[in-house]
């Protein structure tokens, strides 16, 4: 960068996502939306064209792709279904831990299996009692000889229902705030671990949230994320690999919305000619497409800043808030568009605001990202 | 068995098309270009042969220019091809479809593959023209429309099936075959992403267009031309009925039906 012609390989990946985006995704949005339905079936064929674990090293069976070639494959699928590609990606979230603080020995041992087969992972950070406030979880985490023994409970843990493993944050000592939590891996099939019932949500439907139980569940100390008290910034890291991402999955939501408003514009008519020969249409797709285009252009500049070995917490927290705040202005100036019918559940914008709206609380509120973005900021005049 | 697929870029079918300045062919500009049609259900089969016959091997060979022909070899070797085989010739060539037939049969005349497979026609220029002559160029079986292509290892030979107008042919091949893979009756398999990423550092065999013009003399010209290359006009005469009630827009679409396209007497 600056340089914004991809690469043939990233155009190939691309086109790949897009092919499965349209002829296997598609069909099935607004049935999964409606119903909801969780699409195993389509999930299964993501992962047999290894569109999953897209960040796992090709060394442990996954695709080994950097950020950038992560973010345009999330905004080809989310531009089909964002909450497909919720689940899709979830698996991302939940590994990467293991990536950043495995031992090349838990990497070889947890990956390398997960990978050959499709599976789903969850990523259980957020409780009942606190989402932002990581430092306050009080999932317990009790040392009992070569073990630990977890309880409590963890909410809106994406693909919980489905998953096979979990990435547990949990605390070895209340009282020491963020000092004090620690990563552990948690096999699905332990005694005790009990996924609640699916939640019904507002928006991507076709992925599955529930809680997660942890009732006396005795986790090895070789499942065990780097040391005690390691957890937080494992888990900060972690979200800082995996905001970018997000903010693509926004940008899909926002091109879909873009291109079905720009489509209706051409062909609705009113006052004698097509409603997009009208100037009061024509700004707001004007306005769209900037946002559009200034949402995916921070993705690829946070995207390509990781690329470079850099942390990139402020460029991803940037592409984060900007593209999901887009991504409702975007499809909420779609719904205006369709009129009357935008409203209407048969035709497909107002879903687009529905899955917009999580981004803007997921993997980390934009509240939270602009308290970041200012922290980072800061930096800079002190 | 020694299987070659042969495959030519076309453009995509969401492309948007324009005419040269000359007005003697496409405009390449911005034109995507992707293995498509005839093509991929041609590739497809020799796959699925490659799985079905224990030892077999497919090449993918493809006689066209810079940087079309290479995307189209590499989406080959991505989906399951073992080796590509790449003529390069110049943009200014522009080859027919018996150039291209003697190029491609040059170079399988190397080699001398036990099945020759090809779209039964092009999925641009549709000349269809490309198989059969490469048959007759190696004075071997050819046959078009082909679906369903088998190797029956007991008799050895080749058995396929031809849909034709009212039902299916079922026809019989000794080796070495031509085949013209009619579209549509296998499911092309989607590349995976794994295999995307090896493709893309695959090796390529590049024969030069030079070498090739040498083997074939006088015969390495195009023998015809395009006179003219237009686009069809833009459709027009779309009317849109002024209604205020459904009744209303439903009688006014009968009468137009009825009165001016005359659809109904």
């Amino acid at each position: 960068m600056p340089e914004f012609t991809l690469t043939d390989e990233q155009t190939n990946l691309r086109d790949l996502a897009r092919k499965f985006a349209r002829s296997e995704m598609l069909p099935k949005v607004a049935e999964c939306d409606r119903v909801p339905r969780f699409p195993d079936e389509i999930y299964r064929k993501a992962w047999d064209l290894g569109l999953m674990n897209l960040n796992v090293p090709a060394e442990y069976g996954g695709a080994g792709l950097g950020l950038l070639e992560q973010c345009l494959i999330t905004e080809e699928l989310a531009r089909a279904c964002a909450g497909m590609t919720t689940t899709i990606s979830a698996n991302n979230l939940a590994l990467e831990p293991i990536l950043l603080a495995g031992t090349p020995e838990q990497r070889q041992q947890i990956l390398t299996p997960f990978c050959a087969d499709y599976n789903l992972a969850s990523f259980c950070l957020t409780e009942p009692g606190g989402g932002s406030d990581a430092g306050a979880l009080t999932t317990r985490a009790r040392r009992d000889g070569d073990a630990y023994v977890l309880d409590g409970e963890k909410c809106f843990i994406t693909n919980a229902p489905h998953a096979s493993l979990y990435t547990v944050f949990a605390t070895v000592d209340p009282t020491q705030r963020h000092k004090a939590i620690t990563a552990f891996v948690v096999p699905r099939s332990s005694p005790g671990v009990t996924p609640g019932k699916d939640e019904d949500k507002m928006g991507h439907r076709a992925s599955s949230t529930s809680t997660v139980r942890f009732d006396g569940v005795r986790v090895p100390t070789g499942m065990r994320l780097g040391a005690e008290g390691d957890g937080f910034s494992i888990a900060m890291r972690t979200l800082d690999q995996t905001r970018t991402p997000i903010g693509a999955l926004a940008v899909g939501i926002a091109q879909a919305a873009l291109d079905h408003a720009g489509a209706y514009a051409l062909k609705r008519h009113a006052f004698g000619k097509a409603i997009a020969e009208h100037q009061a249409i024509q700004i707001k797709l004007a306005n769209m497409a900037q946002d559009v285009l200034a949402a995916r252009l921070l993705t690829w500049n946070a995207a390509w800043t990781i690329d470079h070995g850099q942390s990139g917490t402020l460029e991803s927290s940037i592409a984060k808030c900007f593209a999901s705040d887009a991504a409702m202005r975007v499809a909420d100036e779609a719904i205006q568009i369709f009129g009357g019918y935008g409203y209407m559940r048969e035709y497909p914008v107002e879903k687009l605001l529905r899955d917009a709206k999580l981004t803007q609380i997921y993997e980390g509120s934009n509240e939270i990202q602009r308290i970041v973005i200012a922290r980072e900021l800061l930096k800079g005049y002190a | 068995m020694q299987i070659a697929v042969l495959v030519k870029p076309t453009p995509e079918g969401e492309t948007r098309l324009r005419a040269n300045s000359a007005g003697s062919g496409l405009d390449p500009e911005g034109v995507k270009w992707v293995l498509a049609g005839y093509d991929e259900s041609a590739v497809e089969q020799a796959l699925l042969l490659k799985e079905a016959v224990a030892g077999s091997r497919v090449r993918v060979v493809s006689f066209g220019p810079a940087p079309r022909t290479e995307e189209v070899l590499r989406s080959s070797v991505a989906l399951g091809c073992d080796a590509a085989t790449w003529v390069e010739h110049p943009l200014d060539l522009a080859p027919d479809a018996l150039l291209t037939a003697r190029a491609l049969a040059h170079v399988l005349a190397k080699d001398r593959p036990d099945l020759v497979l090809v779209g039964k026609q092009a999925g641009d220029d549709e000349s269809g023209v490309v198989g059969p002559a490469i048959a007759e160029l190696l004075g071997i079986a050819g046959f078009g429309g082909v679906a369903n292509l088998r190797w029956d290892a007991g008799a050895s030979r080749f058995t396929f099936e031809r849909p034709v107008e009212g039902g299916t042919e079922t026809g019989e091949s000794p080796t070495p075959l031509v085949a013209g893979l009619q579209q549509a009756w296998n499911d092309p398999r989607t590349a995976k992403l794994p295999n995307i990423l090896k493709s893309r550092k695959a090796a390529i065999e590049k024969v030069a267009w030079s070498e090739v013009a040498a083997g074939l003399g006088e015969h390495a010209r195009p023998t015809s031309r395009t006179v003219r290359f237009r686009l069809p006009a833009p459709r027009t005469g779309a009317r849109m009925i002024e209604y205020k009630t459904p009744e209303e827009a439903a009688q006014q679409l009968v009468r137009a039906l009825r009165e001016e396209a005359k659809v109904f007497p």
